[in-house]
């Protein structure tokens, strides 16, 4: 779930990005492409165009459900939106070692998966 | 849509509270959600005043409270398409199957009662 | 069978409706906290259908000093009688 307490800023070129203490955004509009590559940054991964389409796949789940997808509904979205090659959990563990949901939802600025432990 | 409603599974969430009014319909689905991610097959019975989940056009409350609109929606996405709608309740409504946002079973007579037997674990809220 | 369980009186709750509806014909229902004064002589004409099958947890009736009042068809159960009817049922649902 959203949290609202400030653990720690994140610099983004002229900007300081509060996050909270599991590393997700605190306001979910500081959101930018840009405040992607950073966190991923900060965890040593350089976005490809592979992670980009899943993370666009994640926020348009978010806008049309309120709600940030566990694993499975991500791997149904990911398949709807982007084929069955990549609608596995295969693929997005590639993507996103250990919790593609938690990892991916950070990347997109989204809250943390409530549905995910 | 096809209307997928088998009547057995590991799960049924009974759902017996109106949108808004509580936080009980938001746990029921949230219990629901959480069974399903962890691969469960779960069903949903819609009973009583919890047949309002399903009219359509709901909105955020006066304050800005989210609704449970999206979050039903969202149920495909967990693949819980057993949805089971109590008649009477839609009846004391003026409410039609036709008239509903997601497409349920409707559930009458001795149907409810087989549906709880045919879960493992039942669960109301 | 299933035993069902509920703690709201029928005087002031529709809980009970919910429940008869989804009754199986040799389900059973306990009723405890506030749900015991549906066992009343004056309240128990709300579940005629499942005379025999209908059950109130004695701890509960006495605590609110309804023993007395509770109808002759109402089967009463203490806490040791509820363990059991728990015990013989395939699950339990709770109303309320």
């Amino acid at each position: 779930m959203a949290s609202t307490e400030i653990a720690r800023h994140l610099q983004v070129g002229d900007r300081r990005v509060a996050l909270d203490p599991e590393g997700y955004l605190i306001e979910l509009s500081d959101w930018s492409p840009a405040v992607a590559s950073a966190l991923a940054a900060e965890e040593g991964r350089v976005l490809t165009p592979e992670h980009w389409e899943v993370i666009e796949v994640i926020r348009d789940f978010y806008s049309r459900y309120e709600a940030s997808p566990a694993m499975r509904p991500l791997v149904k979205a990911v398949g709807l939106a982007l084929g069955p090659e990549k609608g596995r959990s295969l693929h997005l563990m590639k993507l996103f070692p250990d919790s593609p949901a938690k990892a991916a939802a950070r990347l997109a600025g989204l809250p943390k998966p409530a549905n995910c432990l | 849509m096809a209307i997928s409603s088998p009547s057995t599974g590991d799960l049924l969430v009974i759902l017996r509270h109106p949108p808004h009014g509580s936080s009980w319909l938001r746990e029921g689905l949230d219990a629901a959600l959480v069974a399903a991610a962890f691969g469960q097959s779960v069903s949903l019975l819609f009973q009583g005043d919890g047949v309002l989940a399903l009219a359509k056009g709901q909105q955020t409350g006066p304050l800005g409270q989210k609704g449970t609109a999206a979050t039903l929606d969202m149920l495909s996405m967990y693949d819980i398409d057993s949805l089971h709608v109590e008649e009477t309740a839609l009846e004391r409504f003026g409410l039609e199957a036709k008239q509903l946002q997601l497409p349920a079973r409707i559930a009458d007579g001795d149907s409810i009662s087989h549906l709880l037997a045919g879960h493992r674990l039942v669960l109301t809220f | 069978m299933i035993l069902h369980i509920l703690n709201r009186p029928p005087s002031s709750s529709l809980a009970y409706r919910d429940a008869l509806a989804a009754m199986a014909g040799n389900d059973r229902l306990l009723l405890i906290e506030d749900g015991v004064m549906g066992a009343l002589t004056s309240q128990v004409r709300h579940f005629q259908e499942i005379e025999g099958r209908l059950f109130a947890l004695r701890e509960d009736l006495s605590a609110r000093g309804l023993e007395g009042q509770c109808d002759a068809s109402v089967l009463v159960v203490d806490v040791d009688g509820f363990v059991s009817l728990t015990e013989e049922a395939d699950k339990t649902v709770s109303w309320f």
